[in-house]
C-alpha cells in the first residue's frame, strides 16, 4: 500500500465510524431508506438506533414514532416521501398532509423487524415522556441483552430522572459488561447474570470457560464456576416448578371438564355423551356475554369472564334440566338407550351451534388478567390464563363440595346416589333430585367452558376434545366421588406432563390410557369407590 | 274426519314415492345429454369442517362461472356435494359411490394426506379423476390424481431456504412440531435430508409429534423455549400440526411471551382461516408458505375476492365472504383446469381428458399463470411466503419470480 493512502483510509474509516455523532441526521434520506428494499430498511433501522444513542434531543423526538410506525405498518410511502397515516402528517416535515395515491406501506422482513423493535425500544428509553413507557422499553431491551447498542444504557442512565428505573438500567448495563476488558466488571456482570437464571444465561456463562481469562485468572474462574452452579440450581428449581405447574394446570382443565360428568354419572348412572357440548355451550354463552357487554357496557368489557359466570352456569343448567325432563327421565331403566339419546343430543347441539354461529373459531377479547405471564425462576413462566383456570377449578371444587356436603339438596343427592329406592321410601322426591342434580352437573360443564375459553379455541367441535379425557378421570376416580375426581385429575395431569418431554405427546396419551386400564384391572371401582349398597 | 286405513296409506305413500323418484329415474335415463356431474369430497362436519367446508362452495362457484359461459362441450356442470365427516375411510366410500352410482366426471377433494391416501386406490380402480387442492408431501404420482397445489420442492423448501438465508433470519436450528400422520412425518424426513445435505449437524434439530386434535401445548412450548435457549444460532419452529391444533398452539406460544423476532414459526398448514378468533397482534411476523395468499396483488385476485364475497352473499354460504385461503383458490383453479382439459379433449372420458392436460394454462387469482405439462399431473404454481399481520391475515413477505417446475419426488426423503 502506498504511504499516502494510509492517512486517507484512516480518515474515511473515522468518517464512517462517527457520522451519527458528528453529522446531523439526514431526515429525508432516512425516510427514503425506510421506504426502500429490505437492505435499505435494515440500514434505516440502524440509523434510528444510532440516533437513539447519540442524536440530539430534538432528533430523537423526531425519530421516536418512526420505528413503531414501520412495525405497525403505519408509514405510507408515496412519490414525495412518506406519511404517518395515524397522525396524518408528513414523515419528514411533520406538517399535515394526505398520503398520495398508490401509497405503499413497507413490510419489515423478520430480520429487520427485530432491529426495528430494538430501535423502537431504544428511542422510547431515551425520549418517552412517560415512565411506564420507558420501563416497558427497558423490558424489551432486557429480552436481548446481547443486541443492546453500545453506549445506549450509559447515556440513558445519565438522563433518567427516576431513581428506580435508573438502577434497573445500571443493572442491565452491568449484565452487558460480561465481555468487557475490565475483570472486575466482568465478575460483577457474572453475578448479575446469575441473579436471573435461565438456560440462555447458562449458555452464555458456560461459554466463558473457553475464555483465556478463565485459566489465567483464579478469581474470574471462581466467579464463573459459582455463577454456573447458581444458574444450574435455578434452572433445576424452575424445571421442577414448571412441571408441577403444568401438571396442575392440565389437572384443573381435566377437573373442570369432568366434575359435572362425575355428578351426573355418579348419581344416575347416565353416561352423558353431551357433556362436552355443554362445555362448548358454556364457552359460547361467555362469548355472548362479551358481545352483550361490548354494546351495553363497554367499560365492563374486561370483566366479561367474571360477569359471565352466573349466566354460563344458569344457561347450561337450564339446558341440562330440559334434556333431563324431555328425554332422559324416560330412559333411566335403559342405560344403553340413554347413552344413544345423549349422543343424539350432542350431535344436535353441535349442528345447532354451527348453524347459528358458523364453524369458525370465536373471537374473544383477552383481558389483562388472562394474558401473558411472569418469568419466575429458571425457565418457569407463570401464565395468567392457566392460573385463572387453576383458581377457577379450586373455587368450583369448593362450591361443589359445599353444595354436596352442606345443603339439603346435597344431602338428597347423596341419599339417592347410595340407595335410590330407600331414599324414595323415606320421602325424598327422587324425580326432583334427579332433575336438580342433572342441572348442577350441566351447569358445572358450562363453567368449564367459561374457564377454558381463554386457553382453547372456541368452535362447535371443541366439546369432543374433552369427552374422552373426562371419562378417563371419572372412571379412574371412582364414579361419582368429588375426591376421586380431584385425585384422578391431578394424577392424570401430572403423569401426562412428566411423560410428554421424555417420550412425546402421542406416547403420553397411550401410556396414561394403559396405566388407567391396568389400574382398573386391580381396582374396578376406581380410586375412591362409594361405600354403600350399589346394585 | 277422514278415516285412513292402513292399505290406503300404503297405496298413497307408494304413489308418492314413485312420484318423487320418477324425476330421478328420468334424469338417469337422459344422463348422456343432461348436465355433466362433478363430485366434491370435502367434510362439512368433524375436525376439518371449518376448513374443508368452504371448498364445496368454491367448487360450485367455479362451476357457475363456467355454466354462465355456456358450460363445457355444450353441457352445463352439476356439482354433487358429500360429507365424509372428517372420517378417513368414509372418503373412499363416498368416492366409490360418486364414481359408480353418480358417474361423476371428476372428483375434487381431500385436505389431509391421509384422506387422499384412502381415496387413491378407489380412483385408480374405477379410473376416475381426483383434483387434490392442497400442498402436500409429494412422493406420489398417480395418473388418476391431479396435484393442483405444490409438492415440498416448490413450497416448503423455498420457505425454509428463505429463513436460512441472510435476508431471512439466518436460521441455524429447527424445532419440528407436527400432528402424528403421514404429511408431517414425510415433510420432516425430507427436511432432515435437506439439512444434512447442507452440512447442518443432527444436534441442530428436534422433532416432536402430537395426536390429532391435540390442544394442551404448554409443555411443548416449554420444550421449544428450552431448545431455543441452548444457543448455537437462530432457532425456528417448523409447524406441521393441522386443524384446530394450529390456533391452540399459536395462542400458547404468544401467551408464554415468545415473539416472532425471538423464535419465528413457519406454519406449513397455517391459513388465514386459522387466525380467525386469535389476537394476532402478539403473533405478528410468524410465517407460512403457500401458492396463494389473500393479500396477493393483481386484478385476478381482486376479481376472485369480489366474486367470492358476492357468492357468499347471494347464496347464504355459512362461511366468511371476506376470508379466502389457498386451498379455496386451488379448488377453484382445479375446476377451471378440468373444464379446459375437457373442452380441449372434446370429451368427458377420463383417459381423453388426461391426454389433454399438457400445455394447459390458467390465470390463477394468485397473479401467476399456472400451467400443466405432459410429464406428470402436477401443476406449476407460484410460491408465496406470508407474514402474519395484526388483522388476522398474512402480508406477502416474499414471492417467487415465476412458477417453479414442480418436482414430485424429493431427493432428500
Amino acid at each position: 500500500m502506498k504511504s499516502w493512502r494510509l492517512p486517507l483510509l484512516l480518515v474515511s474509516v473515522l468518517l464512517l465510524a462517527t457520522p451519527a455523532v458528528a453529522e446531523p441526521l439526514d431526515r429525508t434520506s432516512l425516510i427514503a431508506a425506510l421506504c426502500g428494499g429490505a437492505g435499505q430498511m435494515g440500514e434505516g433501522a440502524s440509523t434510528l438506533i444510532a440516533t437513539a444513542v447519540s442524536g440530539s434531543a430534538e432528533e430523537r423526538a423526531w425519530a421516536a414514532p418512526l420505528a413503531r410506525a414501520v412495525l405497525d405498518r403505519d408509514l405510507a410511502c408515496d412519490t414525495s416521501g412518506a406519511v404517518l397515516v395515524q397522525s396524518g402528517v408528513d414523515a419528514v416535515s411533520r406538517t399535515p398532509r394526505e398520503a398520495g395515491e398508490k401509497a405503499r406501506k413497507p413490510l419489515a422482513s423478520l430480520k429487520n423487524r427485530a432491529t426495528f423493535e430494538l430501535a423502537d425500544a431504544a428511542l422510547a428509553l431515551r425520549s418517552a415522556p412517560d415512565i411506564a413507557a420507558r420501563a416497558a422499553a427497558l423490558k424489551t431491551l432486557e429480552r436481548r441483552p446481547a443486541n443492546v447498542p453500545e453506549g445506549l444504557l450509559e447515556v440513558a442512565a445519565a438522563s433518567e430522572p427516576d431513581a428506580g428505573l435508573r438502577e434497573q438500567i445500571d443493572t442491565l448495563a452491568q449484565t452487558a459488561a460480561l465481555n468487557s476488558s475490565d475483570p472486575a466488571a466482568r465478575i460483577r456482570a457474572l453475578s448479575r447474570v446469575a441473579d436471573t437464571p435461565s438456560r440462555r444465561a447458562l449458555t452464555k456463562v458456560s461459554a466463558l470457560t473457553k475464555d483465556p481469562a478463565y485459566t489465567a485468572n483464579a478469581e474470574f474462574r471462581q466467579a464463573v464456576d459459582a455463577a454456573t452452579a447458581r444458574i444450574e440450581r435455578g434452572i433445576a428449581i424452575g424445571d421442577v416448578l414448571a412441571t408441577l405447574y403444568n401438571g396442575l394446570s392440565f389437572a384443573s382443565i381435566l377437573f373442570m371438564a369432568a366434575i359435572g360428568l362425575a355428578i351426573i354419572f355418579g348419581l344416575m348412572g347416565v353416561i352423558n355423551l353431551a357433556q362436552g357440548e355443554l362445555i362448548m355451550i358454556g364457552a359460547y354463552v361467555t362469548w355472548l356475554v362479551q358481545q352483550g357487554l361490548r354494546y351495553a357496557a363497554p367499560s365492563l368489557l374486561d370483566w366479561y369472564l367474571i360477569i359471565a359466570i352466573p349466566v354460563a352456569f344458569l344457561v347450561t343448567a337450564a339446558i341440562g334440566i330440559a334434556i333431563e325432563a324431555a328425554l332422559l327421565r324416560h330412559l333411566y331403566k335403559r342405560p344403553l338407550m340413554s347413552l344413544l339419546a345423549t349422543w343424539a343430543v350432542s350431535l344436535f347441539l353441535i349442528n345447532l351451534v354451527r348453524v347459528i354461529f358458523g364453524t369458525q373459531n370465536m373471537q374473544f377479547e383477552t383481558p389483562f388478567y388472562v394474558s401473558g405471564g411472569v418469568p419466575v425462576i429458571g425457565d418457569f413462566i407463570f401464565t395468567w390464563n392457566r392460573m385463572f383456570a387453576i383458581g377457577f377449578a379450586v373455587v368450583t371444587l369448593a362450591l361443589t363440595w359445599a353444595i354436596v356436603r352442606k345443603t339439603p339438596l346435597g344431602l338428597n343427592i347423596r341419599a339417592v346416589t347410595q340407595n335410590r329406592d330407600m331414599a324414595a321410601c323415606i320421602g325424598i322426591p327422587t324425580r326432583r333430585v334427579d332433575m336438580m342434580a342433572f342441572g348442577l352437573g350441566s351447569g358445572l360443564a358450562g363453567l368449564a367452558g367459561l374457564a377454558l375459553s381463554p386457553i382453547y379455541s372456541v368452535n362447535p367441535q371443541m366439546g369432543q376434545n374433552f369427552i374422552i379425557d373426562s371419562f378417563m378421570v371419572v372412571v379412574l376416580g371412582g364414579v361419582g366421588t368429588i375426591a376421586g375426581t380431584v385425585v384422578a385429575a391431578l394424577g392424570i395431569g401430572q403423569i401426562n406432563v412428566l411423560i410428554e418431554p421424555l417420550w412425546g405427546a402421542v406416547a403420553a396419551k397411550v401410556i396414561v390410557l394403559l396405566m388407567i386400564i391396568a389400574f382398573l384391572q386391580w381396582r374396578p371401582e376406581g380410586l375412591f369407590a362409594v361405600k354403600g349398597r350399589r346394585k | 274426519m277422514v278415516q285412513i286405513s292402513r292399505r290406503s296409506l300404503l297405496q298413497a305413500s307408494g304413489l308418492a314415492a314413485a312420484g318423487l323418484a320418477s324425476p330421478a329415474i328420468l334424469r338417469s335415463a337422459m344422463a348422456q345429454s343432461g348436465p355433466v356431474k362433478l363430485g366434491c369430497l370435502f367434510s362439512s362436519s368433524g375436525t376439518m369442517a371449518n376448513l374443508e367446508g368452504r371448498l364445496n362452495y368454491v367448487v360450485k362457484m367455479a362451476a357457475e362461472e363456467i355454466n354462465a359461459k355456456g358450460g363445457v362441450n355444450g353441457r352445463t356442470i352439476d356439482v354433487m356435494v358429500s360429507d365424509p365427516a372428517s372420517d378417513w375411510p368414509l372418503y373412499a366410500q363416498t368416492a366409490k359411490q360418486m364414481l359408480q352410482q353418480e358417474k361423476v366426471s371428476a372428483l375434487f377433494g381431500c385436505w389431509t394426506s391421509v384422506s387422499r391416501k384412502t381415496v387413491l386406490p378407489v380412483v385408480e380402480q374405477e379410473n376416475g379423476l381426483l383434483y387434490y387442492p392442497l400442498h402436500f408431501e409429494g412422493d406420489e404420482n398417480s395418473k388418476n390424481v391431479v396435484y393442483v397445489n405444490s409438492p415440498p420442492a416448490s413450497s416448503v423448501l423455498p420457505a425454509v431456504d428463505y429463513l436460512m438465508s441472510d435476508e431471512g433470519v439466518s436460521a441455524k436450528r429447527f424445532f419440528m412440531l407436527g400432528s402424528d400422520y403421514v404429511w408431517p412425518r414425510t415433510i420432516n424426513k425430507q427436511l432432515k435430508g435437506y439439512w444434512k445435505s447442507k452440512g447442518i449437524p443432527e444436534s441442530a434439530w428436534k422433532e416432536e409429534y402430537v395426536p390429532f386434535g391435540f390442544s394442551n401445548f404448554q409443555t411443548l412450548v416449554n420444550q421449544i423455549r428450552a431448545f431455543a435457549d441452548e444457543g448455537g444460532g437462530q432457532p425456528i419452529v417448523v409447524l406441521t400440526v393441522v386443524g384446530s391444533s394450529i390456533p391452540d398452539f399459536l395462542r400458547e406460544f404468544a401467551n408464554q411471551g415468545i415473539l416472532a423476532t425471538d423464535i419465528p414459526v413457519l406454519g406449513l398448514d397455517m391459513v388465514e382461516a386459522d387466525l380467525e378468533g386469535l389476537d394476532t397482534a402478539k403473533l405478528v411476523g410468524h410465517l407460512n408458505c403457500w401458492a396463494y395468499l389473500q393479500n396477493a396483488k393483481g386484478p385476478a385476485n381482486e376479481k376472485f375476492l369480489k366474486n367470492w364475497a358476492d357468492y357468499v352473499k347471494t347464496n347464504n354460504v355459512p362461511f366468511s365472504g371476506t376470508v379466502s385461503i389457498d386451498p379455496m383458490v386451488s379448488a377453484y383453479d382445479a375446476v377451471h383446469l378440468w373444464a379446459m382439459a375437457a373442452a380441449k379433449a372434446g370429451s368427458f372420458d377420463v383417459p381423453e381428458v388426461s391426454k389433454a392436460f399438457g400445455g394447459l394454462t390458467f390465470d390463477c387469482p394468485s397473479g401467476y399463470k399456472i400451467s400443466m405439462t405432459d410429464e406428470n399431473n402436477y401443476v406449476a404454481r407460484g410460491v408465496f411466503i406470508g407474514s402474519v399481520n395484526d388483522s388476522q391475515g398474512f402480508d406477502v413477505l416474499w414471492q417467487s419470480d415465476g412458477t417453479p417446475k414442480p418436482v414430485p419426488f424429493s431427493p432428500y426423503g
